[in-house]
């Protein structure tokens, strides 16, 4: 082992459920700072790899290591490093968004006081959920619940970030806001690990990228490497997805749903 | 539409319990299975022997028998079917999809209703078994077992729509700003308040057990000057005149039964047309706004590290407040149990009343933390992902979830047992025992509450009362009864050895006065106190356990 360990280091990591294998033998490294980002079809296996190794689910084989401790064995020191947003946030539909981030840093045994405080009330201000006083999360849009979701996870400042297609559902000035702030994260040490389906938000805010098919990790690497992969110095992120996830020609698809039936 | 949408819809609703059972663990499944049965068997038998017995021995109070098992039979569906009642008419992302579908409010109504009822009609079962028992002891007629079958289903389908009406006429003309509460306070009235009329029925009927006067329309008078106009008796007349063989009082209450049970179903049924929307709007999911005081000066002064503990614990009370369905299930909860401890609260006549508090202090207990403590855990929801997520052990949730439920458990019993004592005259020191009692029994059975809700918790229900499973509800009672009967049967040891060591051999026990004996039963007394004590422990080992290896998908909503 190296002197410094990886900030999330996943080995050989597999899940089935019953007959279907959710994720099969996916092994990576992700250094400190580093914006690594998951593509994959629907169904790939991101949010089931992205939750073994934030220690809700048991990989039925395999390690995942934050900063070096093992999220099952040292399951304390792993978690107190480790923000984790779901693909649906999970949020206590009855509280306010003050209420909720209160109770979140309370578990995170962050010192109450006026720093906590000022903190929060920046982290909705900018979020632009300060005004937003005395309504409660689970009445929130689908993008106000994402929003309060991360502002959850910044208020204490992990230094490993999983984020579950953080942008989804988020207006495009709130989207752009996420991507600055996680740019400046990791500029500032902070690791971020996100799957995405927006290819250009992978493109612009990831250093190394991995693309995930039915449950394989097919390809790993700086977006040069995934293009000497496949051949093809012009490829954009799209044509390498395509290319890399297998499935029948789209036109194909749509010929065959708008055809005449006999 | 060739077919229509009531069938459709019950057939979604079919095939997807269909599909929950064959995801279950089979040995599961059989286990539960052959454990409902032979339960059944021996409860329903008991039942069964007991009510026959009954309409056996004592002609004179059929009558008021089957009256007051209807009308506890009503009661009951009351008191517990309200959140159920609004999970099923007013909430739900499925009842969504509906409206969104080319479907009528009746047709949705009606689908609705059948599962709506499904609950009710298991409590009914037990209902039917003591009907029968009755008729089985008083040699009635086939037509007898008919009648008492439709009867049972239609005072279900009855409690049901008066249910649904109660709902959907607040919604209607109560202010949408106030209607959440409104539907509270009605639904617990609605209980509580046929509870106490139940309960003086009986003490009237009971207590004069006159020979019947026949019951035919001129009866029907002077019933009105007595309680008994309740309407939910009526079948129980109905069937009581079956039993005597008076033809025309039977049909004169089966009519008024029925006329009154489809009045009121249609009166949902046109109710449900006009509110359902406004019902899925405020009781579909969470209030938009909470009236909270304008903007305090910001709670800064708190300092140290902020603890977990007591974040869960604050977080639960600012839910509790909020959370309709649960208030609609405790609040008339609350009153039933209150009704009942009034009720057992008797001035003293000289007479000891240690062991009737001692009985109340210990129903008390085991109710409170049904109530409270096994929802306690999955109560959490999706919520308890953040648990997982946070450095939080599962030892810590537990007993944060234990303190915050004794807080209430606790005051309530304390309340109640000091409430009997001062009531009833007790001397201090038998004040003082009754209280410890309270304590020991609260601490033991809010630890057995929460672990079993621990042991079988359902995240992902949206109803508190589906959020525990079978294993569960039967592990919170199951070791709470035993807790509480090896507590009780230590308490009365020592109030044997007690008095044998004074020298009053006890009569009808085969003990004599001597110390040896006081001995012995001192023995029994610290084994059985022991075993009730390793009981929780044994309990909070599991749930400990059980959270700490607990892994589930997570399904969203
Ligand atoms: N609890 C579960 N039980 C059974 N199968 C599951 C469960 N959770 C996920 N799966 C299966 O695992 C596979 C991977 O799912 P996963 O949610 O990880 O995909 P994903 O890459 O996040 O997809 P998406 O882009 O749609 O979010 C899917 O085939 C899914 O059906
Ligand atoms: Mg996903």
């Amino acid at each position: 082992m190296s002197q410094t360990p990886h900030a999330v280091e996943a080995r050989h990591l597999v899940k089935g459920y019953g007959v279907v294998r959710a994720v099969q033998d996916v092994s990576f490294q992700v250094p400190r700072g580093e914006i690594f980002g998951f593509l994959g079809a629907n169904g790939a296996g991101k949010t089931t790899t992205l939750r073994m190794l934030c220690g809700l689910i048991r990989p039925t084989a395999g390690t995942a290591l934050i900063d070096g401790f093992d999220v099952f064995a040292q399951p304390m020191e792993a978690k107190a490093r480790l923000g984790y947003l779901d693909e649906e946030p999970f949020i206590h539909p009855h509280l306010t968004g003050r209420e909720f981030l209160d109770y979140i840093a309370d578990l995170y045994r962050m010192p109450r006081g006026p720093e906590r405080h000022r903190r929060m009330e920046r982290l909705l201000g900018l979020f632009e959920l300060a005004d937003r006083d005395g309504e409660l999360v689970g009445a929130y849009s689908h993008g106000m619940k994402q929003k309060i979701g991360l502002a959850s996870l910044l208020i204490r400042e992990p230094s490993v970030l999983l984020l579950d297609e953080p942008t989804n559902g988020l207006d495009p000035r709130s989207a752009r806001l996420v991507k600055d702030l996680l740019e400046e994260l990791a500029t500032r040490g902070t690791t971020v690990l996100l799957s995405t389906h927006i290819l250009e938000v992978a493109q612009a805010l990831c250093r190394r990228i991995a693309i995930m098919d039915r449950g394989h990790l097919v390809a790993t690497g700086t977006m040069e490497e995934l293009r000497t992969q496949a051949g093809s110095a012009q490829a954009t992120l799209e044509d390498l997805f395509l290319r890399l996830t297998a499935g029948p020609e789209s036109s194909e698809l749509i010929e065959r749903l708008l055809a005449p039936q006999p | 539409m060739s077919r229509s949408a009531v069938g459709i819809i019950l057939r979604a609703e079919w095939r997807a319990w269909r599909n929950r059972i064959a995801k279950a663990n089979p040995l599961r499944v059989v286990g539960l299975v052959v454990f409902a049965l032979l339960g059944g068997t021996v409860f329903g038998g008991f039942l069964f022997a007991l009510a026959a017995a009954a309409g056996h021995l004592l002609p004179s109070a059929r009558d008021a028998m089957l009256a007051g098992a209807f009308t506890a039979l009503s009661v009951l569906m009351l008191v517990v079917g309200f959140p159920s009642v609004i999970a099923t008419y007013f909430a739900g992302r499925d009842l969504m999809q509906l409206v969104l579908a080319p479907v009528r409010s009746i047709e949705i109504f009606l689908a609705r209703s059948l599962f709506a009822m499904s609950a009710n009609l298991l409590v009914a079962v037990v209902f039917l078994i003591f009907v029968a028992g009755v008729g089985a002891g008083s040699g009635a007629s086939p037509l007898y077992y008919l009648l008492a079958l439709a009867l049972v289903f239609v005072q279900v389908l009855l409690v049901t729509a008066l249910q649904a009406t109660f709902m959907a006429a607040v919604l209607r003309w109560v202010p949408a700003r106030i209607a959440r509460d409104v539907a509270v306070a009605v639904a617990s009235i609605a209980g509580g308040g046929l509870y106490l009329a139940w309960n003086l029925t009986l003490r009237q009927t009971l207590g004069s057990f006159a020979p019947r006067h026949q019951p035919d329309l001129s009866s029907l008078v002077s019933s009105l000057q007595r309680i008994e106009w309740v309407p939910s008796s009526w079948p129980g007349h109905a069937l009581s005149a079956v039993i005597e063989g008076n033809a025309s009082a039977a049909l004169v209450w089966t009519g008024v039964t029925l006329v009154f049970a489809i009045v009121v179903v249609g009166a949902a049924a046109l109710l449900y047309e006009r509110t359902l929307l406004a019902g899925l709007g405020l009781l579909g999911g969470v209030p938009s706004r909470w009236r909270t005081r304008r903007r305090k000066p910001p709670r800064v002064a708190a300092a140290g590290a902020g603890s977990p503990g007591f974040a869960i614990a604050r977080k639960d009370w600012i839910a509790y407040r909020r959370d309709i369905r649960r208030l609609s299930r405790f609040l008339p909860a609350m009153i039933f149990l209150l009704a009942y401890a009034v009720l057992l609260i008797r001035p003293g006549r000289g007479i000891d009343l240690f062991w009737n508090d001692v009985f109340v202090v210990a129903f008390v207990s085991l109710f409170m933390s049904m109530m409270f403590a096994t929802t306690a855990i999955p109560a959490e929801r999706r919520g308890y992902q953040l648990l997982r997520l946070a450095p939080v052990t599962s030892w810590q949730l537990i007993r944060a979830k234990v303190l915050f439920t004794l807080v209430p458990v606790l005051a309530l019993t304390g309340v109640i047992s000091l409430g009997l004592s001062l009531a009833g005259g007790n001397s201090p020191w038998k004040t003082l025992q009754v209280a410890l009692l309270a304590v020991w029994l609260g601490v033991g059975c809010v630890c057995i509450g929460v672990s079993a809700g621990a042991i079988d918790p359902n995240f992902e229900s949206a109803d508190d009362r589906r959020s525990v499973g079978i294993v569960g509800t039967f592990a919170a009672m199951g070791g709470e009864l035993a807790f509480g009967l090896f507590s009780v049967g230590a308490l009365a040891l020592f109030y044997l050895a007690a008095s044998l060591a004074a020298g009053n051999a006890v009569a009808g026990l085969p003990v004599a006065a001597t110390p040896a004996f006081a001995v012995a039963s001192v023995v029994i007394a610290v084994a059985l106190a022991a075993a009730g004590a390793s009981v929780v422990v044994l309990m909070l080992w599991l749930a400990n356990s059980h959270l700490r290896g607990f892994e589930n998908s997570i399904v969203s909503n």
